[in-house]
């Protein structure tokens, strides 16, 4: 559970200090406020990435050295300080150089937004991170392996387009340690998928309630597990294209409702309950696989969202799920569902009591 | 009126500083009136060692490593040294450190950098042609990988191996237990040690 939370020269804010209630906490105001940074600021805390951003300088405040997040965390003191260059990690007081280290002290994130809608609307990019934020949060070696292979990628495509005459043996070294990283990024993918499927389909019929079956699967980018031998295949294609023709980096999540494309056949209504149950199927998987139930954050969604689906989102969290919310009104509040504590975000300042 | 700016002299110095590595337009500017204050007692011994660095020293033509010109290579002309195991290194500074971890009696070769695409570095760039002679003058027996464990250093230990096959050299890579992503300049002495023993074949 986190306790409390303070951020100093993070994005528009100078230094604040929130605690954070057991249950839910709410932070409105208009929009520009700064009341997605608070969230934002969490899931930094919790899992040193951000789903707003993969730059982390642009959570250093405009003129400030460094951004420091900190707060406690099932007793544990967790402080994560950035600088444009460099980064420091602390667990109660004491410096982790490894990362590692660092997130085994601390929780799993469930991040919600506008956003969600794009993986049912958009591009595979947008399926892939979803399957990426939850894989990092289970699997120790994701995140280094999803980082090592985009490298090795970048280096191959480059090397690819860059001479008349393909250097071959160049790109054959880097897609021989992309391969190697595949084989772990399918594995882990595959088997998150295989653990997200029950509880897409149980979320999305308790959701949608008239024999509707929604189900996903996974669609592998590769055709096998050796992506070295399967480049080695495709070289007509990749002296056409000048780009590496396979690989997980071309990974997608099937989403099919009764057994058809989601993203072409369902209605608005019927996506929107389809991207909910993927959310509530994360939060199920990062419980059954880590223990432990956790920090739901959610971005501007939750008072648009009816009261069908507002309830079934409370209801379907695993027991336990603390949930820090903004909004920019307030009258889903008087449903009386809510016990928690209420902030006010104005100009980068944070007043309690509303 | 134009801007005022500093004397063209030192613009020049400033200019050359922070073209070097590691150091941004700041501390180039904040070195360079250091320089200027501290008076040619201080720059004077600098500058002639700069100046006598390439007259006097170069890179051994066998392994890469350097030595006083006119002198001989103390690794490669020392009879004592196992000249049928060579160990290939990204940089100077991991022969030192090598030999300072005191588990390694062979050749050493001397890439001088990884193959990186994105930073333009090549197989040409590096010292690769002249280790497949090597290992053909020698005789080796065996090629052990000691690069980093980061991308470009497995993608440069992958490119060697795949040259050397067909060599009948056997190749291995340092053993677990290295820092992924790890070059070998954040390993102790006892780590490389363990890792150059327990090293694995990979070709
Ligand atoms: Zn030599």
């Amino acid at each position: 559970m986190l306790e409390k939370l303070t951020l100093r020269d993070f994005r528009c804010f100078d230094s604040v200090q929130v605690d954070v209630h057991p249950e839910t906490t709410v932070f409105t105001g208009k929009n520009g406020q700064g009341k997605t940074s608070l969230i934002e600021a969490a899931c930094v805390l919790l899992r040193l990435q951000s789903p707003r951003t993969s730059s982390r300088d642009e959570w250093v405040r405009f003129g400030a050295q460094a951004a420091v997040v900190e707060g406690k965390w099932n007793g544990s003191v967790l402080r994560c300080a950035q600088s444009a260059k460099a980064r420091r990690l602390a667990v109660d007081g004491g410096v982790c150089t490894r990362s590692a280290d660092y997130l085994s002290a601390s929780g799993v994130v469930v991040w919600m937004d506008h956003a969600d809608m794009n993986m049912l609307r958009a591009g595979a990019e947008h399926r892939r991170r979803y399957l990426d934020f939850t894989g990092s949060q289970l699997y120790p070696g994701y995140l280094t392996a999803l980082r090592a292979y985009e490298r090795a990628l970048r280096g191959r495509n480059y090397a690819l387009k860059k001479d008349a005459v393909i250097a071959w043996r160049q790109a054959d070294a880097f897609a021989r340690v992309m391969s190697e990283h595949a084989r772990v990024l399918r594995e882990h993918r595959a088997a998150l998928i295989d653990l997200l499927r029950p509880f897409v389909t149980e979320h999305h019929a308790a959701l949608s309630g008239v024999g509707e079956s929604a189900s996903v699967s996974y669609a592998c980018g590769q055709s096998g597990d050796d992506l070295f031998e399967e480049l080695i295949s495709r070289r007509g294609d990749e002296e056409r294209t000048r780009s590496t023709a396979c690989g997980v980096h071309r990974d997608d999540i099937l989403l099919t409702l009764n057994e058809r494309d989601a993203g072409s056949f369902a209605s608005e209504g019927q996506q929107r309950t389809l991207a909910l149950a993927m959310k509530l199927a994360q939060a199920k998987v990062l419980h059954q696989v880590r223990g432990q139930a956790p920090l739901l954050l959610v971005d501007d969604v939750f008072g648009e969202l009816d009261r069908h689906r507002r309830r079934a989102l409370m209801a379907g969290m695993p027991q336990g799920t603390q949930k820090m919310i903004t909004t920019t009104h307030l009258d889903w509040l008087e449903e009386g569902s809510l016990s928690g504590q209420v902030y006010e975000v104005d100009a980068g300042k944070v007043r309690g009591g509303a | 009126m134009p801007a005022l700016d500093y004397p063209p002299p030192i613009q020049r110095l400033i200019a050359q500083l922070r073209s070097l590595p590691g150091l941004g337009p700041r501390s180039a500017e904040r070195l360079a009136l250091w320089l200027m204050q501290v008076g040619p007692l201080r720059v004077d011994p600098l500058a002639r060692s700069l100046g006598l660095l390439h007259d006097t020293v170069r890179a051994c033509d066998e392994c890469g490593f350097f030595i006083e010109k006119d002198a001989d290579c103390l690794l490669c002309t020392n009879e004592r040294r196992n000249a049928r195991l060579i160990c290939v290194v990204e940089q100077a500074a991991d022969v030192l450190r090598l030999e300072r971890s005191g588990a390694f009696q062979g050749m050493y070769h001397v890439l001088g950098g990884k193959l990186s695409p994105l930073d333009n570095v090549t197989p040409e760039d590096l010292r690769i042609d002249s280790l497949m002679q090597r290992v053909q003058s020698l005789q080796a027996e065996e090629v052990i990988l000691a690069v980093g464990s980061d991308v470009e250093g497995e993608a440069t230990a992958s490119y060697i191996a795949d040259g050397l096959s067909g060599l009948g050299v056997s190749v291995t890579r340092l053993a677990q237990g290295m820092p992924a992503g790890g070059a070998l300049d954040h390993v102790d002495e006892l780590t490389l040690f363990q890792a150059l023993h327990g090293r694995r074949k990979i070709g």
